[in-house]
């Protein structure tokens, strides 16, 4: 037996062991997160709240950038812009999303290879989505102002139209964004008991009443999560708009994320690109929190 | 008396037939929808450079030419753009998987101080919307003089993955029994050992979605490694991509052959592993 202080010691060592350790584990991701993602939200705060000059903090100035950008700095219009870039992608992505969902749920042939095929577009980047699409937007050679063109229509490139551009732009995020939609409800859909279907189909229910009394309450809270993602996502893209149109024609599509990337590194006026960046992450919580409420009270 | 009855089931049956002919068109349709971009982009790459501007369009590229891959994919440039973003997929791998399982791993078996508070915390920045901190990084890592390093494109994504795979990860950790390392721990073996040896390679499904979704994020992202970088040699593949647009004027034919030529190992590798890469991107679907 090994005398009084060495089992002591052993053990105190062996106890401080399993006192570090959980902080170990732990620390290196917290710390990460803390001085990349916290740390720069505190800066990009306080230079909200700071003039600037180029790369250099200015003076204290309260709210004012704040109510610069919101009245004469064009704040608004990004905003406006930014919604109905939202708005637009939602109404196309949601039906088609959860469509596309209902019929991979059916028990047909070759299912595997379209739901595949469905959900390339999902892996392939924003900035890939937007090259693609100008491509084949392109007015001179491009396969659809050709298929326009034979219709009668003359359309010269529908990014540089300012009333053509948007319409384009959420077409071109509804192609990147419907797939994950369709894979949440996929999955929703999976989990109903087929019985149930099977009870309402033998009360001779009409498909679309089958599907708004029965399978819809049923899958609500995951298409809810699916809108909130895609509401997010869209509302935050920088990439595509960027590389289709650059926020233009004269502004037709300069939303409110992109501003933030445009006044950052093309301008480099970091007090607007800060305080419209703040305003994002605002509205982001905004977003979710709304999210959150409407979940709690379908649970209650 | 039995006659209605049977007309009213054929004609149920070609209801059904009807529908089920209306739901491939459906799907053919949709199909067609999803591959179009990707199938005239492929088309434009396969082209001679004298026929990429041709109008009427052709979608069958004749003769098929591959010189726009060799100066688009292949050109010295867009390989070094992906070899770095290789390199940065790499280390992020092993920084953030490595940081992340090890916090998934004390969240689900250790007990410690303000354990909920600070997994708040953490869970909380996947909130943060990317474009809301690329200037306060850009301008964090200029006073740090470490701006346009891959050091801390690698830090930069790690920090950005790590939230989303600790969830990833505790899911599939908290399948493991606990019983397995009691046991364990029980015949003397260590806390460390426990996890290395016992429940590490238990987790092979989780850490395969999980560096699916690291690949992806890094390999598809733009706007963190546009923020961070400067120098050509120091692109990765989208910043890359994104140069043979504002630099040298469009010349469709060698950007379609990088586009697509870097796009394709992605698909290739979804259609191989559908499963881990829904798992990875589901989880990863938060991070806008």
């Amino acid at each position: 037996m090994p005398p009084d202080h060495i089992v002591r010691s052993r053990y105190r060592s062996a106890s401080i062991v399993r006192h570090v350790q959980p902080y170990l584990f732990f620390y290196p991701s917290f710390l990460l997160v803390a001085v990349v993602s916290f740390l720069p939200m505190f800066y990009a705060v306080r230079q909200s709240l700071h003039a600037a000059s180029y790369l250099e903090i200015g003076p204290f100035v309260g709210l004012a950038n704040y109510v610069e950008l919101l009245t004469h700095g064009g704040g608004l219009w990004n905003i406006q812009t930014s919604i109905i870039f939202v708005l637009g992608s939602l109404a196309l992505t949601m039906p088609l999303g959860i469509g596309l969902a209902l019929l991979l749920n059916q028990p047909i042939r070759f299912r595997t290879v379209f739901r595949t095929i469905l959900i390339v577009p999902w892996i392939v980047s924003q900035l890939v989505t937007g090259l693609l699409w100008m491509w084949l937007y392109d007015g001179r050679v491009g396969p659809l102002a050709h298929a326009l063109r034979q219709l009668g229509l003359n359309v010269s490139g529908p990014l540089t139209d300012v009333n053509w551009a948007m319409p384009s732009l959420i077409l071109a995020n509804t192609w990147h964004s419907y797939p994950l939609v369709m894979v949440f409800t996929l999955a929703a859909l999976q989990t109903i008991p087929s019985e149930i279907g099977e009870a309402a189909r033998i009360d001779a229910a009409s498909a679309w009443h089958r599907f708004w009394h029965v399978t819809l309450p049923l899958i609500k809270s995951t298409v809810l999560v699916a809108l909130v993602l895609t509401t997010l996502h869209t509302f935050n893209t920088v990439t595509t708009v960027l590389i289709m149109t650059g926020g233009g024609p004269v502004g037709a599509t300069e939303v409110l994320a992109l501003r933030v990337f445009k006044e950052g590194f093309q301008f480099y006026r970091m007090e607007v690109a800060s305080t419209a960046a703040v305003v994002i992450f605002v509205l982001n919580i905004v977003f979710s929190l709304a999210y959150i409420r409407v979940l709690r009270a379908e649970r209650a | 008396m039995t006659q209605p009855v049977i007309r009213a089931r054929s004609g149920r049956s070609q209801l059904r037939i009807l529908g089920v002919g209306i739901t491939y068109l459906a799907l053919v349709l949709a199909a067609a929808f999803a591959l179009l971009p990707l199938l005239w982009g492929l088309s434009t790459s396969l082209k001679a450079p004298a026929d990429v501007l041709s109008s009427p369009p052709r979608w069958i590229p004749d003769p098929v030419d591959f010189e726009n891959y060799a100066r688009g994919l292949f050109s010295a440039k867009f390989l070094r753009y992906m070899a770095n973003s290789f390199l940065v997929v790499i280390g992020s791998l092993v920084v953030s998987v490595g940081f992340a399982v090890h916090a998934a791993y004390a969240v689900s078996r250790f007990k410690f101080a303000a354990r909920e508070t600070l997994l708040f915390l953490i869970w909380s920045t996947i909130m943060i919307p990317g474009v809301s901190i690329i200037v306060p990084l850009y301008l964090l890592t200029v006073d740090l003089g470490i701006y346009d390093t891959l050091f801390v494109v690698v830090l930069a994504y790690s920090a950005w993955l790590v939230p989303t795979l600790i969830w990833l990860l505790r899911g599939f950790i908290e399948t493991v029994p606990y019983e397995l390392e009691e046991s364990a721990l029980v015949d003397g073996c260590s806390r460390l050992k426990a996890f290395y040896v016992i429940v590490l390679p238990l987790l092979r499904p989780g850490l395969a979605a999980a560096s699916v979704l690291v690949f992806v994020t890094i390999w598809n992202d733009f706007l963190l490694a546009f923020s961070l970088t400067l120098r050509d040699e120091n692109r990765l593949l989208q910043v890359g991509l994104y140069s043979f647009v504002t630099e040298l004027g469009i010349e469709w034919g060698p950007l379609m052959a990088a586009t697509i030529g870097s796009t394709i190992p992605v698909v290739i590798a979804f259609a191989l592993l559908q499963r881990q890469f829904i798992q990875g991107l589901t989880g990863g679907a938060v991070k806008g």
